[in-house]
């Protein structure tokens, strides 16, 4: 019955890296069982100013750890007088969702710029493992696009390059997959800053 | 706690008499889990009680002169060939490379704290480098009290390393169970390639001696193959790890070349 059924962002989310920063996206379904609790929901949590976070998984337990991890690095860019680096981001991501492995159920890539690396993607599924990638997906609507994104990928992609694949991408995965859909939020990260996008309905790949 | 209160119960969180064990972990709070208020109690951090993203079997072999690691560069998440280009060996000093299976997340755990470890140890500045024998004492203590807490870390490791002259291979897995051998296989490896392992092994021992270098790689790249045909968490990327007197090498990621003849014949 729905009232068990924990709030889950059955999704799709992927992030790109390419030279100068990296392009994120998800879709925007957030379901209780199978009924769409919202629909325009925002998975691209920032948690410093150019690093975010893509959740999936429980919405609870992913907003949370993105919460404490935000706030344990406001804290950390202001003792290190320096934006944080988005490789300490994920770590700080990492040790939560290790830590609380049996309890969480959080599968989160986690993305940005800094100035010592550039765009950089990394991805902390779960039971907590820290691996950086080129490119990162996840969430139930990843299993249905493993094949497209083996046969499409190609490394250094322009930033519009990374941007149409990522739409692609997410646009196969919320058509096959029930808990993904709605609209495709996206995000490029660079040095100037974040540009966020939305494409919807008619602007669907 | 204060002066003159109880002690705690010797077992908590045991049965209370006529009443139905549901079994609790010790010392955890008592938080109902997501949902409901009642119910099985939830575990205390950090308990790995479901492999999540696993690597499948390392390969070990002795040879003259050495010992040799192999295993493959995949993580898988179920059935899912999830990251392709993990490295599931990792060399702990000049003289130690250590190969692990089973949840990754719990390996790059093992990894942080050896690193630590080597690292405390080279400030220590004594001359003075952890051998391989120590490094799988070692484990075994810390994977066998971690089991005792019903805590493991989901893992099974393989040591093998050259120090003072001799070679050492060794094997530990989650329960803490520890050996050491000539030749060893985790996971599937222990069924399909172990075998060929000490088929050679014993035909060499007719001899009196162990393989060469070039025959040991030789080996464990055959059973690597077979393990591809036949393990389907398996990839055919993989990496070799040599240890010798002269130290450490670490080969990868190499591609196996897989045979389908037989396709044809069928």
């Amino acid at each position: 019955e729905w009232t068990a059924e924990p709030v889950s962002t059955g999704t799709t989310i992927m992030a790109v890296e390419f030279d100068g920063g990296v392009v994120i996206g998800a879709d925007s379904r957030t379901t209780t069982g199978a009924y769409i609790a919202n629909r325009v929901t925002d998975k691209l949590t920032p948690v410093h100013d150019r690093i975010f976070c893509c959740r999936s998984g429980s919405a609870a337990d992913t907003q949370a750890v993105a919460d404490a991890v935000a706030y344990q690095l406001a804290f950390h860019s202001v003792e290190l007088e320096e934006p944080p680096r988005v490789r300490t981001a994920a770590r700080l991501f990492q040790q939560s969702c290790y830590r609380y492995r049996e309890e969480l159920s959080a599968g989160i890539i986690v993305a940005g710029w800094d100035p010592r690396r550039g765009g950089q993607v990394y991805v902390v599924p779960m039971g907590g493992l820290l691996l950086r990638q080129p490119f990162a997906v996840g969430g139930s609507g990843s299993s249905y696009i493993y094949g497209f994104l083996d046969a499409t990928f190609q490394p250094g992609m322009s930033r519009s390059q990374c941007q149409e694949f990522v739409a692609r991408a997410l646009a196969l995965a919320m058509v096959r997959d029930g808990s993904s859909g709605g609209v495709i939020r996206l995000a490029a990260i660079t040095e100037d800053g974040v540009e966020r996008t939305v494409l919807a309905g008619s602007d669907l790949p | 706690m204060e002066v003159g209160a109880a002690p705690p119960p010797f077992w908590a969180g045991g049965p209370a008499p006529g009443q139905t064990y549901i079994p609790r972990a010790l010392g955890h709070i008592d938080i109902g889990p997501r949902g409901t208020g009642t119910g099985p109690a939830t575990l205390p951090a950090g308990r790995t009680l479901s492999p999540m993203v696993t690597g499948t079997s390392v390969l070990g072999l002795k040879f003259s002169g050495g010992v040799m690691l192999a295993a493959d560069t995949v993580g898988s998440f179920g059935s899912l060939a999830r990251f392709r280009g993990i490295s599931r060996l990792l060399k702990v000093n000049d003289s130690t490379v250590i190969g692990a299976s089973g949840d990754l997340a719990d390996f790059q755990h093992l990894r942080q704290l050896l690193e630590q470890m080597v690292i405390d140890e080279e400030l220590l500045g004594d001359g003075h480098s952890y051998s391989p024998r120590a490094l799988h004492s070692w484990l075994t203590r810390v994977l066998y009290n971690r089991r005792s807490k019903i805590n493991p870390l989901w893992n099974t490791v393989l040591i093998a390393g050259v120090y003072g002259g001799e070679s050492f291979l060794g094997y530990v897995d989650m329960l803490g169970v520890a050996y050491e051998a000539q030749s060893l296989a985790t996971g599937f490896g222990a069924y399909l390639a172990q075998p060929l392992l000490r088929a050679e092994l014993e035909r060499e021992q007719d001899r009196d001696r162990l393989p060469t270098q070039e025959e040991a790689r030789e080996l464990l790249e055959r059973c690597l193959k077979v393990l591809y045909y036949r393990d389907a968490r398996s990839f055919n990327r993989y990496e070799v790890a040599t240890v010798t007197e002269k130290g450490v090498e670490l080969e990868g990621p190499l591609t196996l070349e897989a045979n389908w003849d037989i396709a044809h014949v069928v």
